[in-house]
């Protein structure tokens, strides 16, 4: 079979977006491990990438089902071309880049999902687009899944401290939560490979459907999946070191209970939700628990201004990528002249913003450089509630 | 619209079942603890969140925790099985993992 230039455009770009999804979502399940120590950053990520390559093979029922409902295609609805789903896949690698920049955990399934409908909206019409399903599905989650998980975070960490307190002086053993932090921001890691990579397969299956190479309602083929598994993988490996250090640093101090809490309830959470047909954002999910747990541990501080800035974050992701793919899609309408200058700005713009994250550098061996290393401390076995005056300063 | 049903059931299975999981473990290590067998775990690399001790201080806080042990005022068939305690709350956290897994893989269960 012979591939028209479009649609190898379109798989080269979904693969790329699968790779910045990668590294946009390590820090879901290794920022909080990273953050008690319980393991080396390296291995960490090491271990996610591994388990986001093999979650990738482990199921295809994800991909079967994405965007389906979102964009009316196929059978008497509005077919959605390949350059549509181009100028969609530039709008949301554009946003994943902006908000890895900022050091923001958004959410690559909004990105991925905005820059489809505003792509869609131009190149058919708004009317292709189902607003209530955009509503149900994406953006009422989105404001409940973050809470209704710190809830659960929040009582796990009172419930962690709880039983493990003794009496003041008396070795607790906390530090133990540490090899079981390992098991589940694995699990995490291992629930985001089948779900994550699912939504690029997806999106190269209903390519070459649409362009005719793959009959209708098929699944997505061996290669397909071979190739996003990779993807994700690398991406995930590479580390998106910025956002690692907001989850794990940005938001609270996380210490070893409450690092296990949190991890268990975003586990818990994302399996209950996928499991029960109830789809939630992993980021947000991961980033709700990060800050409940942080509510949890007396004498802890969450710093409310980071946690606005990723509200403003999510609540933006979906019209700035949707604007994004709107853009390129009207380009695209030019003709391949159209589609030729989308992939120059497009590779400009992915190219300032690296130059851009050079001038400030944060990777896994300068993560903990903000931190005096040889700087030697004894938090407090019982330590007091901060008083107000006080809560803003980083305890050190 | 969304269907509060389902949520309401995703949250309460969350709720319930990682309050289990956490405090199965937190009870463990508490036995552990209890028989004497204080879990010391070292980070793997120094973070800003952590607790880093000097060698100095390290030696007297190991000093101070074989003292505890020592002034354990449990017996030792207390002790053991404060301690079979401890590994039986570990061993339903694994099984509390394999079961996620069994869920997180579609083969297993459809």
């Amino acid at each position: 079979m012979d591939f028209s230039l479009i649609v190898a455009l379109v798989i080269a770009l979904a693969l790329i977006f699968d790779f910045t999804n990668g590294f946009h979502d390590t820090a879901n399940a290794m920022a909080t491990p990273i953050a008690t120590g319980a393991m080396k950053p390296k291995v960490a990520v090491g271990i996610a990438a591994i388990l986001n390559l093999v979650g990738a093979f482990l199921s295809t029922e994800v991909a079967r089902t994405v965007s389906g409902g979102i964009i009316k295609e196929g059978d008497g609805g509005i077919q959605i071309t390949p350059e549509m789903i181009f100028a969609g896949l530039i709008g949301a690698i554009v946003w994943n880049l902006i908000t890895w920049l900022r050091g923001l955990p958004s959410s690559s399934s909004h990105a991925l999902f905005g820059g489809l409908i505003g792509a869609t909206v131009i190149g058919v019409g708004a009317q292709a687009v189902a607003f209530d399903v955009v509503v149900a599905k994406v953006i009422l989650p989105a404001l409940i899944a973050p809470v209704t998980v710190g809830i659960v975070a929040f009582i796990a960490t009172r419930l962690a401290y709880a039983i493990t307190r003794r009496e003041q002086g008396k070795p607790d053993g906390r530090g133990g939560f540490r090899y079981a932090q390992i098991f589940s921001s694995s699990l995490v890691a291992l629930s985001h490979g089948t779900n994550d990579a699912q939504k690029t397969m997806g999106v190269i299956t209903l390519t070459l459907i649409a362009g005719g190479y793959q009959a209708v309602g098929s699944g997505p083929q061996f290669w397909v999946v071979a190739c996003c598994a990779l993807a994700i993988a690398i991406g995930t490996y590479t580390g998106g070191w910025r956002i690692i250090l907001t989850m794990g640093r940005g938001l609270t101090e996380i210490k070893p209970a409450q690092g296990f809490a949190a991890e268990t309830s975003t586990a818990a959470t994302i399996l209950a939700s996928s499991h029960l047909g109830f789809a939630l954002s992993t980021t947000q999910v991961a980033s709700g628990s990060v800050i409940g747990s942080g509510l949890g541990r007396r004498g802890s501080t969450v710093r409310w201004g980071m946690a606005g800035q990723i509200a403003l974050g999510w609540l933006l992701t979906l019209p700035a990528s949707a604007i994004m793919g709107a853009f390129a899609a009207g380009l695209a309408l030019l003709g391949p002249i159209g589609i030729f200058l989308d992939v120059l700005i497009g590779t400009i713009v992915v190219y300032i913003l690296f130059r851009w994250s050079k001038r400030d550098r944060v990777s896994h061996d300068n993560l903990h450089d903000i931190d005096d290393a040889g700087h030697v401390v004894k938090i407090k076995k019982t330590p007091r509630k901060t008083p107000r005056k006080d809560r803003e300063k980083v305890e050190l | 619209m969304i269907d509060w049903a389902a949520f309401l059931v995703v949250a309460a299975a969350a709720l319930v079942s990682s309050a289990i999981v956490v405090s199965l473990y937190s009870l463990g290590l508490r036995l552990l603890t209890t028989a004497g067998r204080i879990p010391t775990v070292d980070p793997a690399e120094f973070t800003g969140a952590i607790t880093v001790l000097s060698p100095a201080r390290a030696a007297k806080e190991a000093k101070k925790a074989r003292k505890a042990r020592k002034a354990n005022p449990l017996t030792a068939g207390q002790k053991r099985l404060a301690l079979l305690g401890g590994y039986a709350c570990f061993t339903i956290c694994v099984l509390a993992v394999l079961y996620g897994v069994y869920l997180i893989i579609p083969a297993l269960h459809s």
